[in-house]
């Protein structure tokens, strides 16, 4: 398989307090990679520096080979990266279906294009059909007008996916994607996660809840503070992953 | 009554350009542009200081700026009032200087945004156009500062009694016109995306949007706007005088209308702009009545500053969403959507 993200040795320090120490992942191409550990072992830390909204001290990053080390958060959207973010993020005020709006970009966005309607009108439909559909399958289709400050914490989530459904991005960083979501839907939107990745997408996702998500994952990180401890890989992998000791002890045995 | 019914048309064309143009910075974008006197000072600079400079070059006359401009204006006048399409090409003149002008300044006055945020970045352009007033009172050879400069009359040709119903006619239409251009320019995916950035800039980061590029085009554009409602105002005025830009007539003030008429919506905004025109031209008009009649142991001009205040009070209290609360960007299919 064919490799699309890589870090190398990333550290960060918040003030005197080491929050990453020497993280090497790696995610390849068509793969779900699932990053697992206890609170505060510097899982969020580590995809805010991949997704750019932090600086990492030292290390790298690379992305399909390039080296995107640092870049800003609008940049990396373009080579194909999005996240969604642990604690939802809607843009309140806004309603469901332009909260998913926003997760393309349409020509019409510059005010000079703005106002020549037939430039951008037809990628609007486009979009508009596509959030439709994507509203459809997360089951949030009656709350399309809503605003979504108005939507449970699971609901927001589930924008938050669709928001990043709306690209068709390379690489999706989830931070707890189910975190609040019922059970019934959390396998379904893993199972969506499923069909996006025999379509070329791959997954960087941090989550607890391994029951859910384990049968769904091709690979498998823990952190423990702000350190890989121990990786696993297909499923013999991870299975070994989760029976080592060290792991059992820090997170499942807590 | 017909003279107050003028002024108030009047008025409220002018604040609702003013509005109208910080209703897209603030309402849609979210931009705390506490300098917003400074895009309409623009507009007076634009006719005082460039314009007035060119009619003295163009007549040849002699002397400074305040001077000259008193001899220039004098031989402009007659060309008016010989021809009046002169007066009229001179206002759009003045207003395609005063736009042009006002694009590249708005675009320059929000860079601190690339380091500040919020309350910040409101303080730093509020400082920011309290020094550019400041110069522009105290040194006589920009706009001829607290001395004030003459403009030239574009309506030279027009009777006595008909010429403020006129005026009135030429600022409506410029209202109704940038009323127009704002609901045509922001019920699209721009609009959409402006009101995103107010909402969280860092998740229209994440999805690609380069935030200071979107922030700079709309200053531009919004200053441009205002910058109009200045080239009108000295117009109007007939004498421009540089204490006249204060920031509570042309930035609280267009705040508070944008507040109590609904942030975000454009008739909204209409409706704030025309509600407080009225009384504070009421005010203006009978403050010394209402002195007597309620015995009011201070000076009446201090009315309008209390009636600020309580108002802004009583609409973030009471009725934070304005007379008319905002509506989502309508493009055609998400109209369709939202019809179904």
């Amino acid at each position: 398989m064919k490799e699309l993200l890589r870090t190398e040795g990333i550290t960060k320090y918040f003030g005197g307090f080491r929050a990453l120490h020497n993280v090497s992942i790696n995610v390849d191409e068509r793969e779900v990679a699932l990053i697992i550990g206890p609170n505060g072992s510097g899982k969020t830390t580590l995809i805010n520096v991949i997704s750019g909204t932090l600086k990492a001290d030292s290390g790298k990053v690379f992305f399909k080979g390039a080296d995107i080390t640092n870049q800003e958060p609008n940049l990396l959207y373009h080579c194909g990266i999005v996240r969604t973010f642990q604690t939802p993020q809607p843009l309140k005020e806004l309603t469901v279906l332009e909260n998913l709006l926003i997760g393309a970009i349409n020509p019409g966005e510059s005010p000079w294009k703005a106002l020549i309607y037939r430039s951008w009108l037809k990628k609007e439909e486009e979009l508009v059909e596509r959030a439709i559909k994507i509203l459809d399958f997360l089951k949030l289709s009656h709350l399309v007008n809503r605003k979504a400050g108005e939507l449970s914490g699971g609901q927001m989530k589930l924008v938050e996916i669709g928001r990043a459904l709306m690209t068709r991005p390379k690489l999706i960083i989830m931070d707890e994607p189910i975190a609040g979501v019922a059970p019934g839907l959390a396998h379904e939107i893993f199972s969506h996660i499923l069909v996006l990745k025999t379509r070329g997408i791959s997954f960087l996702i941090i989550e607890h809840r391994l029951d859910i998500v384990l049968s769904y994952i091709d690979r498998l990180y823990v952190m423990f503070n702000g350190e890989i401890i121990t990786e696993g890989r297909g499923e013999q992998g991870i299975k070994k992953v989760l029976e080592d000791p060290k792991v059992v002890e820090i997170y499942i045995g807590e | 009554m017909m003279d107050i019914l003028q002024l108030i048309l009047l008025w409220f064309g002018i604040y609702y350009i003013v509005a109208v143009s910080l209703n897209m910075e603030f309402g849609y974008a979210g931009i705390p542009n506490f300098g917003k006197a400074l895009s309409v000072l623009v507009g007076a600079i634009s006719v005082g200081g460039i314009l007035n400079r060119l009619l003295i070059w163009y007549f040849g006359v002699k002397g400074d700026l305040i001077e000259g401009s008193t001899f220039a204006i004098a031989r402009m006048n007659e060309i008016i009032a010989a021809h009046p399409l002169a007066g009229i090409f001179l206002l759009l003149i003045a207003i395609l200087l005063a736009m042009v002008v006002g694009f590249v300044v708005g675009m320059i006055f929000i860079l601190p945004s690339a380091k500040l945020k919020a309350d910040y970045l409101g303080v730093t352009l509020l400082a920011i156009s309290e020094a550019i007033f400041l110069v522009c009172v105290y040194n006589l050879s920009i706009i001829g500062g607290y001395y004030g400069i003459s403009t030239p009359d574009i309506l030279a040709f027009a009777p006595g009694e008909k010429r403020g119903w006129i005026f009135a006619g030429i600022v409506l239409v410029f209202a109704f016109l940038s009323f127009l251009f704002m609901e045509k320019l922001l019920n699209t995916p721009y609009g959409r995306v402006l009101k995103a950035m107010r909402e969280n800039e860092d998740v229209v980061k994440c999805f690609g949007r380069d935030i200071m590029k979107l922030r700079m085009r709309t200053m531009a554009i919004g200053s441009a706007i205002g910058a109009i409602a200045g080239v009108l105002y000295s117009f109007y005025t007939g004498n421009i005088v540089a204490n006249s830009f204060t920031r509570v007539e042309w930035t609280f003030f267009p705040f508070l209308m944008i507040l109590l008429g609904g942030k975000g919506n454009n008739k909204g905004v209409a409706l704030g702009v025309l509600a407080y025109v009225i009384v504070i031209v009421f005010l203006d008009i009978y403050k010394y009545d209402i002195k007597e009649i309620f015995h009011i142991p201070f000076e009446p001009v201090w009315l309008t500053y209390i009636l600020f205040g309580i108002t802004m009070l009583l609409i973030l209290y009471y009725k934070p969403t304005g007379l008319i609360p905002e509506r989502p960007v309508k493009t055609p299919p998400v109209k369709r959507i939202m019809e179904d």
